[in-house]
């Protein structure tokens, strides 16, 4: 369906002083250009000014029977004849053509060679682009001021170079086309300060498209993208510039494989309906070639196809197949504001419209080819015009417009995050309306510019009797404006007569007091049947505004209608047309003479008055923007659509505070309706994000109140926002009662509760609450609800988390229960380490508690990197418990036995260490953290090397706790040597039990190569130490047995001890023997 | 035919310095500059004007003599519907160079029926004493070439420089009178090939 709106999009109108009968019409660069029918020559007048005055007027060298403008070059091209001859020219500098009477020089595209330097004075130029085929269309690229040529079988391009008259006035006349190269001109060079004005226009032709087959009517250029029409054909390709001939030559074979031999009447062609989008519009049937045209400097171009439509005729009923033709097929670039700050040479979208006498189509080109709209006219259109904002199409008798989607297009392209929770844009899919329809007489042709409409009228080829009624009978027309409405209505299967909005609707004059009160639109009694009209279009924030207006008595018939929020969704994209606009420049819209866009002009600054009045007019448009943001938000929020959760977005991007979100849907005492499925998405998602806005308690009761209606089942899960902080808590309990009577017990209710009564400072209520389940089903709870422990931290790694008052219960009654909790959330990543320990230390209780925690992290974590972390920090811990000697605390969660069973890091404690260090030697507090190191060290997780530097601050074998933790290192590096020397000098009673235990395998050899001699030479110092001799003896059996008697033989001393070694040898002999 | 002004355009051939921007210039602004530019390249100016009941807009072209311009001034001669062919009085030079002009252009016109083609012939600067060319002589060239309606001007003092641009547009008229009444419909634009083979390049 089609919406058909009244609004009143034309502000006013100029009749334009033409003396003679216009037959051509153009626009740009705030100015209309008018050939007279059958004239030879071009006026000029300014858009800018009041009354359209005349510019000026120049002659032209043939009749021209197409004009086109570029505002980039500010150059008017013609297709003119001339004694039965068709020519190309391009007319530059005609702006100093004020008076007639002034010479206006000529020359062949390349020729360059003459200029105002040489005259002094500007003078207009007329540059002549010889073709070999006769040129049917051309088109001005409006990005880059390059010139797309038509021809019957081919399409030439022409690059626009700027020439500096510094550069020509060194090139004699004979050379001047060979030495006009485009590394000269590729690059514009500035303007010289005397002579600001003076750089002359030329043309390169660049790259050649054979189309032979197709018969080109219309061609656009845009930003590389190049658009042909047939009759009924349409084909966009985009031309790549690429200075790689390799894969050039690579495109350029793929483009020649499209079968081009094949005459069309050898076969019969189906007509039919035909879309092909991207490079399946290869498939089409049409072919085209580059020719290469070897100018080096220009690269090699390559081809890819983008779309293509083929019509048929017979399909279309209400004109005759005659009259079903293409037209008005235009390329439209949108610059938009971030964008175009990156590079402000591309245009962010492109998109293509053409149109059939009762259809128009309109796509997006950039980013993926898409057709956005088909607009389907009431009757048949002649023309129709693609601004940014809107689309103006003409039938013989009227004016309309349409609302279009390139805003919301653009905006995807600008703003990744619409379409998210965060951002909003009304799609790109939403319905097309028509906004208005204005009725004129004899329409003829159109064109429009920035925010105006240019309209021919010329009434002669109607009867004279009706041209007369109907310039006289205003009443007539209201009529005729009235049916027809009437008929659009009832063709689109609306009766006006059911519906009193459309009634009335109807029933207001169609020429409104705005309207009315400019200038008669009839033509006015100048005795020629013609005019020619500037129809200015309003500014976007009174069409907004308008728009706005009209939502709201939609929204008094039919609250819950579409078209309330339709309109407001058209007047958000007229906003976001304007807003997304780069800034305006100095000159205003149209780029032209004598910035051509060179690398240093770009950014143009604006000036002061330009810029502080688009300021405050971008402040106007602003505020406007977040006013339509909230009532779109309003319009979801209410609406009991699938699209609710489009409230969340629009409501962010209104700035409304969520107190202000809160009042605008308290629903209406009458209304039976209540709170929105929208607005409680919108509440809940508000609660879910960390803010750090904590709400009034009037404002977070309310929520509970809404919740309670809405959806009680979120109320445990609001409750544990802390926005929520200061509701009031015995309401809470009350609400919560009632649902847990409703929906049964469950962990995070019951421990919401718990919170609750603990707010009311009910310490028996809180216990009989937490007591209610098992500690495992609690920690289920918290993983559910991590919030009923912790605020904060959603935001990922580094955001601040704070405990909650539970949390703070919980330490003092239950810390067990805590720091399982938080091992809980750690592990299902609800918490980061570095967050917990914050946490901890903010419970005052980084001592203990958290160790506790780190200690059940280890044994529970997976991750390598966590597990590093924690057995360094740990370590570090032990160590300071040992030597700081610090106040204990009062219970530990887990003694080492628990952790020795429960991880491998925490290895069993090597029964030497008990020799060493007996339970009874430290305190029990340190002991305990001496048994945790030791038994570190001994498990096979530990880095030595990150603890050995902390070791080395403790003094060595200070203490036996000290000796074993460096022996326990020494070892696990393998320096044993060095251990049986430490332990022989401070504690000989444990080496058997260490040889034992570490002198296996690899190190079996260490029992004679060290242990022994080292036995032997202190037995024979301490000839009365029991604890050696015993040694001595012991090593003296593993040895024994462990090597042949003949090494025996070499271990034994030389003096009297040898004695000592015979029952030994002896042994190990017999051993060999046996063997 | 009414609402539409034919547009005529001449051209003016030359020496250097025998005085066509000058002459243009006393026919549409009625001025006589001793400063004037020299010409390079091609200009044109438009003067719109009436000729036995016609209105005619006549796009006077005016070319650099010399022979360095040459590749600039050529590609402008298609399409002229006269040619005013122009030599100085006091330098006989200029006027044994008229052949050579007259030839320039009937090759880069590409003039159908040269023999047929309006030529005006103008001997300029007669306000100048010591004459080196005399009016019999020229006169006798005009004759033997094609009997070319003869004018002697001065741009200097305006002496029949209206009357000369009359004359070529006279004569254009008068060519395409007998066109018209040759060829009555506009059979021309049926044909494909003369148009296409007639554009340009
Ligand atoms: N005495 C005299 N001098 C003239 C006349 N016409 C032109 N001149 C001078 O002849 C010189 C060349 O004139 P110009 O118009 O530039 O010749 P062009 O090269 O053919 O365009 C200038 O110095 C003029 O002032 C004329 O009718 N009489
Ligand atoms: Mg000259």
């Amino acid at each position: 369906m089609v919406h058909v709106y009244n609004c009143h999009p034309f502000a006013s109108q100029q009749i334009v002083q033409v003396e003679q009968e216009p037959g051509l019409l153009c626009s740009g660069g705030g100015v209309i250009f008018v050939v007279a029918t059958g004239g030879c020559k071009v006026e000029a007048y300014s858009l800018d000014q009041e009354g359209c005055p005349l510019l000026c007027r120049f002659a032209t060298m043939g009749t021209p029977r197409i004009i086109q403008y570029s505002a980039i070059g500010d150059y008017l091209v013609t297709i003119e004849d001339k004694n039965n001859a068709t020519y190309l020219r391009a007319y530059t500098n005609w702006r100093y053509q004020a008076e007639e009477k002034s010479r206006v020089g000529v020359r062949m595209l390349g020729h360059l060679l003459r200029g105002a330097s040489q005259r002094s004075v500007a003078q207009m130029e007329i540059i002549e682009i010889p073709l070999s085929e006769r040129p049917v269309a051309v088109a001005c690229c409006p990005v880059t001021g390059d010139l797309l040529v038509a021809c019957e079988k081919t399409l030439v391009l022409f690059t626009l170079r700027r020439e500096s008259q510094h550069n020509l006035n060194q090139l004699n006349p004979q050379s001047s086309f060979q030495n006009t190269q485009p590394s000269h001109s590729k690059k514009a060079v500035p303007n010289s300060p005397s002579n600001p004005n003076v750089s002359v226009l030329d043309f390169e032709r660049s790259v050649i498209l054979h189309i032979p087959g197709l018969g080109p009517q219309q061609v656009a250029l845009c930003a590389g993208y190049v658009a042909v029409h047939a009759e009924l054909e349409v084909l966009v390709v985009k031309l790549h510039s690429s200075l790689d001939p390799k894969t050039a030559e690579e495109l350029a074979d793929m483009n020649t494989c499209v079968d081009q031999g094949e005459d069309p009447g050898d076969f019969l062609v189906l007509q039919r309906h035909q879309e092909l989008l991207g490079e399946r519009a290869r498939d089409c049937g049409v072919s085209v070639t580059i020719e290469k045209t070897g100018m080096e400097e220009t690269g090699q171009y390559t081809l890819s196809f983008v779309l293509y439509r083929r019509f048929a005729p017979d399909f279309f009923q209400g004109c005759s197949v005659e009259e079903t033709k293409l037209h008005s097929l235009q390329l439209h670039p949108m610059f938009t504001r971030n964008k175009s700050m990156q590079c402000p040479e591309e245009p962010s979208c492109v998109f293509c419209f053409f149109s059939l006498p009762t259809t128009g189509y309109l796509y997006s080109l950039r980013g993926g080819v898409e057709l956005l709209s088909a607009y389907q006219y009431p009757e048949k259109v002649l023309r129709a015009v693609l601004t940014d904002d809107l689309l103006h199409v003409i039938t013989k008798s009227a004016l309309q417009c349409f609302s279009v989607r390139c805003a919301a297009v653009a905006a995807r392209v600008e703003d990744p995050y619409i379409d998210t929770t965060m951002r909003a844009c009304p799609p790109v899919s939403l319905k097309v309306c028509a906004l208005r329809m204005q009725l004129f007489i004899g329409l003829r042709t159109m064109c429009a510019l920035g925010r105006h409409v240019m309209l021919l009228s010329a009434a002669d080829a109607e009867p004279p009797e009706e041209a007369d009624r109907a310039t006289h009978t205003r009443s007539f027309m209201e009529f005729r404006e009235h049916s027809m409405l009437t008929d659009i209505f009832l063709a689109l299967g609306i009766d006006p007569t059911t519906t009193p909005a459309l009634e009335s609707l109807l029933s207001r004059p169609f020429l409104s007091k705005k309207w009315a009160g400019s200038r008669p639109k009839a033509p006015s009694v100048t005795g020629h049947g013609w005019n020619l009209y500037v129809v200015n279009t309003v500014s976007p924030i009174t069409l907004y505004h308008e728009m706005v207006e009209y939502s709201c008595r939609y929204a008094e018939t039919h609250p819950m209608g579409e078209s309330c929020r339709h309109l407001l969704s058209e007047a958000h994209l007229i906003l976001r047309a304007t807003l997304i606009k780069p800034l305006p420049t100095a000159k205003g819209e149209p780029r032209e003479l004598p910035e051509m866009p060179t690398d240093g002009e770009k950014a143009q600054r604006p000036t002061t008055d330009a810029f502080t009045d688009s300021k405050a007019e971008r402040q106007v448009m602003e505020t406007a923007f977040r006013e339509n943001c909230a009532q779109l938000g309003d319009c979801f929020s209410r609406g009991n659509q699938k699209d609710c959760h489009l409230a969340l977005p629009y409501y962010r991007m209104s700035g409304l505070s969520i107190t202000e979100v809160m009042s605008r849907n308290r629903p209406l005492p009458i209304s039976p309706c209540s709170y929105g499925p929208g607005f409680v998405f919108y509440l809940n998602h508000f609660l879910l994000e960390e803010t750090d806005q904590i709400l009034s308690q009037e404002a977070a009761d309310e929520i509970i109140d809404i919740f309670s209606q809405t959806e009680p089942s979120q109320l445990v899960t609001v409750c544990a926002s802390p926005a929520m902080a200061d509701v009031s808590p015995a309401k809470v309990l009350r609400r919560l009662q009632h649902l847990e009577q409703a929906t049964g017990m469950s962990v995070p209710l019951t421990v919401t509760m718990a919170t609750m009564s603990l707010r009311l400072d009910d310490l028996r209520r809180y216990t009989e609450l937490m007591e209610k389940h098992a500690e495992m089903l609690l920690v289920y709870g918290f993983i559910e609800e991590p919030r009923l422990l912790l605020h904060g931290g959603s935001g990922g790694r580094d955001t601040q988390v704070r405990p909650t008052q539970l949390a703070n219960q919980l330490r003092k009654d239950q810390p067990g229960l805590l720091a399982a909790a938080m091992v809980a959330l750690h592990e299902n990543n609800k918490v980061q380490l570095e967050q917990a320990d914050q946490v901890f230390k903010e419970l005052g209780c980084e001592h203990n508690l958290l160790v506790d925690f780190w200690e059940a992290v280890l044994v529970a974590s997976t991750k390598e990197a966590i597990i590093q972390e924690l057995l360094f920090r740990l370590a570090v811990v032990y160590i300071d418990r040992l030597t700081s000697g610090m106040a204990a605390p009062s219970k530990l969660l887990k003694s080492t036995e628990d952790l020795i069973n429960s991880c491998s890091h925490y290895g069993t404690l090597y029964p030497w260490l008990r020799i060493l260090t007996p339970a009874s030697n430290t305190g029990s507090q340190q002991q305990e953290a001496l048994q945790k190191l030791q038994s570190l060290l001994c498990g096979p997780s530990m880095p030595i090397g990150a603890v050995q530097p902390l070791l080395e601050q403790l003094s060595l074998g200070a203490t036996l706790w000290g000796l074993s933790l460096h022996v326990l290192c020494a070892t696990r590096r393998g320096q044993h040597g060095n251990c049986i020397e430490k332990l022989l000098d401070h504690c000989p009673q444990a080496i058997i039990p260490y040889a034992n235990h570490h002198l296996q395998e690899t190190y079996m050899a260490l029992w004679w190569q060290k242990l022994l001699p080292e036995l032997c030479n202190r037995t024979r110092a301490e000839t009365e130490n029991g604890i050696l001799l015993a040694a001595l003896k012991e090593t003296l059996l593993v040895v024994a047995t462990e090597i042949s008697p003949v090494e025996f033989l070499e271990l034994m001393p030389d003096d009297g001890t040898a004695l000592y070694f015979l029952p030994h040898l002896l042994a190990c002999s017999q051993r060999q023997l046996l063997a | 035919m009414s609402a539409k002004t034919s547009l005529l355009k001449v051209i003016l051939l030359g020496d250097g310095g025998v005085g066509k921007s000058s002459l243009m210039n006393r026919y549409v602004t009625n001025k006589f500059d001793t400063h004037l530019f020299h010409t390079i390249g091609v200009e044109f100016l438009n003067k719109d004007l009436e000729v036995d009941g016609h209105m005619v807009t006549l796009q006077i072209w005016d070319t650099a003599g010399q022979e360095r311009f040459r590749s600039l001034r050529t590609p402008f001669y298609r399409g002229s519907d006269c040619c005013l062919l122009t030599f100085s009085v006091d330098d006989s030079q200029s006027f044994l160079n008229m052949g050579n002009w007259k030839k320039e252009f009937v090759y880069y016109a590409d003039v159908k029926e040269p023999e047929k083609f309006p030529f005006v012939v103008l001997g300029n600067k007669v306000d100048v004493a010591e004459r080196q060319v005399s009016a019999e002589d020229a006169r006798q060239w005009c004759l033997e070439n094609g009997n070319y309606p003869y004018y002697e001007t001065s741009a200097k003092d305006a002496t029949n420089v209206a009357g000369a641009f009359e004359e070529a547009v006279r004569r254009v008229l008068s060519m395409e009178e007998r066109t018209d009444h040759l060829i009555p419909t506009d059979t021309v634009s049926l044909h494909r090939k003369p148009r296409s083979a007639s554009c340009c390049s």
